[in-house]
């Protein structure tokens, strides 16, 4: 089990745990409701990584490993430029703002972030 | 076992468009401590402004509207624009570096929460242009205060679109740390041997998840009271003000540790390599910093005890409770100095100026968490000087000491050390004379967010030595700038380790290149550059 897991496994015990003792001492339901979400979030985190973990064996959890024994192949050169983050969060904004301000603002910011959002799945596929 | 990330063959670029599309790590953190710094510097402008209106009683440099606005704009500008973001930006530079990765998790997603913060930011600051000016109702927002009965103008609406945008921005960069440390660690730099900085990262982005949606929550639920008709925080129509404050505040204890739990990691970073040591107690260090993050999720309410509508002796004894691992945090630090070749870097200036801040800000935490004693302090300047000790004189000296420290990694240039030695002397005395006082103003009576205060009594003096004091301190930020300005010019590039420092990305150029590492040393201990110094110490030839 990773030290990942394990943390993810502590928290969600620590939140289940909290959560019913709050609700033992204090009978408050706001309170209750925000611990149990934490919880279930924490649980459902810790859930997950035990299946997706299954397979995972990282270079990075071996105490002994070879940077030259670990290194991949070469498969090419990755541009560290796109132009697709400061739209998409532009168009985030418009949609905050024109929810307070223009509908047809937020009608556009939406619209972009549809696109931007094609844009993102093309450019990853 | 899982083929390590392909290198990157990239050709650097510097021209404005290549840092404004930047899917690079260290230029978001860049950017990220840049854009943080300017909104510090508009927050430092306005709580000047504050400080001069109480400078004297019954003043009338400003408005009582005005007022209300600045020091509305000054907290959130200092916690959701500043002190986090700033954390967040220095770990955009450092986390891959630290773990030997070429960059984060995900590059283009780190870049999209950067420019959200950035325009969240700028959305805030939007209400100040607005008929009815900005938001006035203070960083809590309190509803009905923030209701639009009360609040009718739309800058409290921009107000609240804008701390929604950066939440989410913070939310996704949590994500993106805690998957890059756990997957994206180099061979050998096992969990075990990753910095403490990296370590407060972990924890602080696990606080994030479990805080930040609950305050997203909230300015989700007054968006729709005042536009969509509905009714949660107003108990006339079957809703609860006090869910307003279980909502924000189960968000806002934990936002506490979010401005201090990577300030940790910095100060834990520093010491070791100004005392020439190595730190002691890694373990602990990390179990405290966790213990911290699991009790900071249950003390929410100790800002509520006043409300009548809470369970006192349980938040109480979780409040005192939080104490004990922040108390090992600092035996750890305390026994890393013990015996030590110290030397005062201007660093280890501000880390020890954070040690004795924070220590007070920690011991009025203890005093508050008591109900009987917080029902006399809530609402008065006590409660001011105890937030700022921490979060001033807490995070803000680490965060100097960081610049200075990791200003050289960064840039290829040291700043001055005699400048830096004036900016934290002015820092440090300016900070105790212009906070201290605020200790006794509450012990006095004086409420906090009130625009003036009677002639009568000592309150007029100790509002002018804290006024003061502010300025002292705007004097040190002053120089700092200066600092930074004279130090461009300085011809001599640094080395890639001149404080010889532990941790990886010392390993590197300063700058490092765009993909970080030409070469990696091997990792077989907390301190690989410490290693690759010694090899005659190497840990696993001595085994």
């Amino acid at each position: 089990m990773t030290v990942g897991l394990r943390l993810f496994i502590s928290s969600a015990v620590f939140g289940i745990v909290i959560a019913v003792a709050y609700w033992l001492v204090a009978r408050e339901p706001a309170g209750t409701m925000l611990l149990g979400f934490m919880a279930f979030g924490l649980s459902f985190v810790a859930g997950y990584m035990i299946v997706a973990e299954r397979e995972a064996d990282l270079w990075g959890d071996q105490p002994q490993a070879d940077n030259a024994e670990a290194a991949g192949e070469v498969v090419g050169s990755y541009s560290v430029r796109s132009p697709l983050p400061i739209a998409t969060a532009a168009a985030l904004t418009c949609i905050g703002i024109g929810l307070v301000v223009s509908p047809t603002v937020a009608a556009l910011g939406v619209i972009a972030v549809l696109a931007l959002g094609a844009l993102f799945i093309v450019q990853s596929a | 076992m899982t083929a390590a990330p392909a290198s990157f063959v990239t050709t650097p670029r510097s021209d404005v468009l290549s840092w404004i599309t930047t899917t690079d790590h260290k230029r978001i953190g860049v950017l990220y401590l840049t854009t943080s710094l300017m909104y510090f510097a508009v927050a430092g402008i306005l709580a000047l402004g504050i400080r001069t209106q109480l400078a004297r009683p019954a003043n009338d440099f400003i408005s009582s509207q005005t007022f209300a606005e600045l020091f509305t704009l000054h907290g959130t500008a200092m916690i959701f624009l500043f002190v986090a973001p700033f954390a967040l930006g220095l770990a955009n530079f450092l986390l891959p570096l630290q773990i030997g990765a070429p960059d984060m998790a995900f590059p283009r997603l780190n870049a999209t929460s950067y420019w959200m913060f950035l325009f969240g930011g700028l959305t805030i600051f939007a209400g100040a242009a607005t008929d009815e000016g900005a938001a006035s109702n203070g960083w809590t927002a309190y509803a009905p205060l923030s209701e639009i009965k009360i609040s009718t103008g739309l800058g409290q609406d921009l107000w609240i679109v804008g701390v929604f945008i950066v939440s989410v921005a913070t939310i996704l960069t949590a994500i993106n740390f805690v998957t890059t440390v756990f997957i994206y660690r180099a061979p050998g730099m096992t969990m075990w041997r990753i910095p403490i900085f990296a370590w407060e990262m972990v924890a602080t982005s696990l606080l994030i998840f479990m805080a930040f949606p609950a305050l997203a929550a909230d300015l989700l639920l007054l968006f729709v009271d005042r536009h969509l008709g509905g009714h949660a925080f107003d108990p006339a129509f079957g809703g609860s003000a006090v869910l307003w404050q279980h909502l924000f505040w189960f968000f806002g204890h934990p936002e506490v540790y979010v401005l201090i739990l990577p300030y940790f990691g910095v100060i834990s970073e520093i010491i070791p390599v100004f005392a020439r040591k190595p730190i002691f107690g890694y373990t602990g260090l990390v179990l405290a910093a966790f213990a911290i993050a699991g009790l900071s999720m249950g003390v929410w309410a100790h800002h509520m005890f006043t409300s009548g509508a809470v369970d006192d002796p349980f938040f109480s004894f979780m409040s005192f409770l939080i104490a004990v691992p922040t108390g090992v945090k600092f035996f750890n630090w305390i026994g890393t100095l013990w015996r030590g070749s110290i030397t005062f870097a201007t660093p280890m200036l501000f880390s020890l100026g954070f040690l004795m801040n924070f220590l007070l800000g920690g011991i009025t935490g203890v005093m508050i968490a008591s109900p009987p004693i917080d029902f006399q302090a809530h609402q008065s300047y006590f409660i001011v000087a105890h937030m700022h000790y921490v979060l001033g004189g807490g995070s803000l000296f680490a965060i100097f000491a960081a610049l200075f420290f990791w200003w050289p990694k960064m840039f290829g240039r040291k700043l001055r050390e005699g400048l830096g030695t004036w900016c934290f002397w002015l820092l440090f005395i300016g900070f105790n004379v212009a906070f201290l006082p605020m200790h006794f103003m509450g012990l006095e009576g004086m409420p906090r967010r009130v625009y003036t205060y009677d002639a009568g009594g000592t309150l007029p003096l100790l509002n002018l030595i804290a006024t003061s004091g502010s300025y002292l301190m705007a004097m040190g930020v002053l120089l700092f700038g200066w600092n930074v300005v004279v130090s461009a010019f300085d011809r001599e590039p640094v080395d890639s380790d001149p404080w010889g420092a532990n941790s990886l990305e010392w390993a590197t150029s300063s700058p490092p290149p765009e993909h970080n590492f030409d070469t990696l040393p091997p990792i077989r201990s907390e301190r690989p550059v410490f290693d690759l110094r010694h090899p005659e110490l190497d840990p696993s030839a001595l085994a």
